[in-house]
């Protein structure tokens, strides 16, 4: 037999080899589907089964607070002399109020403005707090020292006083609540993602894209921010219920949207004083809202942070 | 061979560390004061022990890192001054390929479109025509184009370098810094990619700086090799010359080190065994940075750090050799 190499005083010979079988030529083969990281987080979502309870719920919220109202042959501001503080019956399916207006029609009407202050300003700090938080942990130095420090200052004025003083100076209407929870819920948001780029900034990935000559807004967005993305979502589910409460505690103080516009906090405010009096139930329904609301929300939050949760694949 | 592409001298790469209210500020001296020049079609091989700069000095080559100071020569233009277009245009010449391979994918992107990125970035081709080279790339890297819809997180460490490869090779680079590319990888893989990266560089022409610790491989790759130390280059030499006959003590030491599959002849071998760490590249030892572990360190390398200067074929920094 002919030598074919020599390492160290091994003699290899044709002889020693087998030829490999069919199985282990296909071995570049990839048997599994493709699977995008999305399709992935909602297969381990749908395995929660409250949290897809929440879901679901919401959606009829959503559903009902746009169709109700439509359709209701009530609006939510006519009033009715004839039916004051009427109890539930087949006509007003949650009675009416003391100047006889229809309950289930104004709570569907407060869901639109809870769910629309929730879900807009949850949004809006999801903008302003990714770019940045992102550019301020993906510039880093100086620019990043003097972004912080601005943060630290607004984070040290009261939440409620803001608001409170832009609601003072804008009017009690839905757009300034919106600017009064939004010009601080963002920076939590925007700590969460400056912490996140830091340290991903300095994984391979991001600086072979550096090295390939990547812009800075592409790194950041293409490659840094779409891998925070898991942490991202479940901060904005825990946004949405802390908006939806703000705004109903103010309004139950009276300093929020006023009569006869009605949120689910003016609701329970109004219903308020007439706890002690022949009709104490009309409390109930914007409070069940309320609740109902924040445990949904809650739950989906749970079952978001557990889907894209890396170590429960 | 006979014109150099990159011509490095007189690089330091120095990083500033601490210096809070309290604590004095020091520096790392990563990359001290290093020359070398690396030829056409060539593959230049770094060696030393972890923590000795190699990666620095690999980094700084490709601009993650800004020099201290000294001159970075790429293709006949300095390195320092590029900006705007004749930077990019640097980028596409120059490229890295990364030691881990499970770091130096996005996990959120596919194959596919991790290795068009590069022409994206450039804007090299019509869309059909990224495809195409996509396709062809992944065949080059021996992977199947049907992988391109595929998730990093879907294939081996040898598939990853190997995608990580085909994404450096998108650009047509005419120098690629692999910096430790098969240390991560178990050795029957190690094989694969450095027959691979072989295989491109014939085809391609194109140039390596090859950082590694793996002392084997790099003989194997690389016609010259350097040997790198506390940030400084010791020796530097024809791969088989310094093999059959490393001058620096640092060098004998570290070929001592490589195993040996035959006890008999491993216990045997005579060699130089090192004691003690690496010092901290904090506080570096005056003149020659190896002396504090040096067998034959004497006075006169406390006092005077010797350069590189010719020594038969080799280049070597040591008192020893004058």
């Amino acid at each position: 037999m002919e030598q074919i190499q020599n390492i160290e005083g091994l003699q290899l010979t044709p002889d020693l080899f087998e030829p490999l079988s069919e199985a282990e030529k296909n071995s570049e083969f990839i048997a599994a589907a493709p699977r995008t990281y999305l399709s992935d987080a909602w297969h381990r979502f749908k395995e929660n089964k409250l949290a897809l309870c929440g879901l679901v719920f919401l959606l009829i919220m959503v559903v009902m607070a746009i169709v109700v109202p439509m359709l209701s042959p009530y609006s939510y501001e006519q009033m009715d002399y004839g039916a004051i503080n009427l109890l539930p019956c087949t006509e007003h399916p949650m009675g009416t109020d003391k100047f006889g207006r229809d309950i289930f029609v104004r709570v569907m009407y407060g869901a639109r403005i809870s769910l629309l202050i929730g879900f807009s300003s949850a949004f809006i700090c999801l903008v302003i707090g990714v770019v940045y938080g992102g550019f301020s942990g993906y510039i880093g130095g100086k620019v990043d020292m003097v972004l912080m420090r601005i943060v630290d200052i607004l984070y040290a004025i009261p939440n409620l006083l803001i608001v409170i003083l832009i609601m003072l100076v804008f009017g009690s209407n839905v757009g300034s609540i919106m600017i009064g929870i939004c010009l601080t819920s963002w920076i939590g948001m925007a700590r969460l993602v400056r912490a996140q780029v830091m340290s991903l900034k300095e994984q391979e990935f991001a600086l072979a894209a550096y090295v390939l000559g990547a812009s800075t807004p592409r790194i950041l967005f293409k490659h840094l921010i779409i891998n925070c993305m898991g942490s991202i979502i479940v901060n904005v589910t825990l946004l949405v219920p802390s908006a939806i409460f703000t705004e109903a505690f103010l309004s139950f103080v009276g300093i929020g949207i006023s009569a006869p516009a009605a949120s689910w906090g003016t609701l329970a405010n109004e219903a308020r004083t007439l706890i002690e009096s022949s009709n104490p139930i009309q409390i109930i329904w914007p409070i069940l809202a309320i609740c109902l609301t924040m445990l949904s929300l809650n739950f989906i939050g749970d079952g978001v942070s557990d889907a894209f949760d890396p170590k429960k694949k | 061979m006979e014109q150099p592409i990159l011509r490095v001298e007189g690089l330091k790469t120095h990083f500033p560390v601490g210096g809070g209210l309290f604590a004095k500020k020091q520096v790392v001296k990563a990359v001290n004061e290093v020359s070398f020049q690396v030829m056409q079609n060539e593959t230049f091989g770094l060696v030393g022990e972890s923590g000795c700069g190699k990666s620095t000095l690999g980094r700084t080559l490709v601009k993650i890192y800004e020099p201290t100071a000294g001159k970075i020569e790429f293709m006949g233009r300095d390195v320092g001054s590029l900006s705007g277009q004749e930077l990019q245009e640097f980028r596409r010449n120059m490229q890295m390929i990364f030691q881990d391979p499970y770091a130096s994918l996005n996990p959120r992107m596919t194959v596919g479109e991790i290795i068009r990125e590069p022409m994206d970035i450039h804007n090299i081709g019509s869309p059909k025509e990224r495809e195409e080279k996509v396709s062809s790339l992944l065949e080059t890297v021996g992977l199947k184009p049907d992988h391109v819809r595929r998730y990093p997180h879907e294939f081996s460490g040898g598939q990853r370098q190997r995608i990580s490869i085909a994404r450096t090779l998108a650009l047509d680079p005419k120098f690629i810094v692999c910096d430790e590319p098969i240390s991560a990888l178990d050795v029957s893989i190690q094989a694969q990619i450095i027959n691979l990266l072989e295989r491109i560089q014939q085809e391609r022409g194109i140039s390596y700086l090859f950082i590694a610790h793996d002392l084997g491989a790099v003989k194997h790759i690389s016609q010259r090799i350097g040997a790198m130390y506390l940030g400084s280059l010791v020796e530097v030499g024809e791969s088989s010359e310094l093999y059959h006959r490393p001058l620096h003590p640092y060098t004998q030491a570290l070929l001592s080190s490589i195993p040996i599959p035959d006890p008999e002849r491993m216990r045997s071998r005579p060699g130089l065994q090192l004691d003690g760490d690496i010092p901290s590249p904090l506080d570096i030892p005056s003149g020659c940075p190896f002396r504090t572990r040096c067998p034959h360190a004497t006075q006169r390398c406390a006092e005077e750090k010797p350069q590189l200067r010719q020594v038969g074929s080799s280049q070597v920094a040591c008192h020893l050799y004058e």
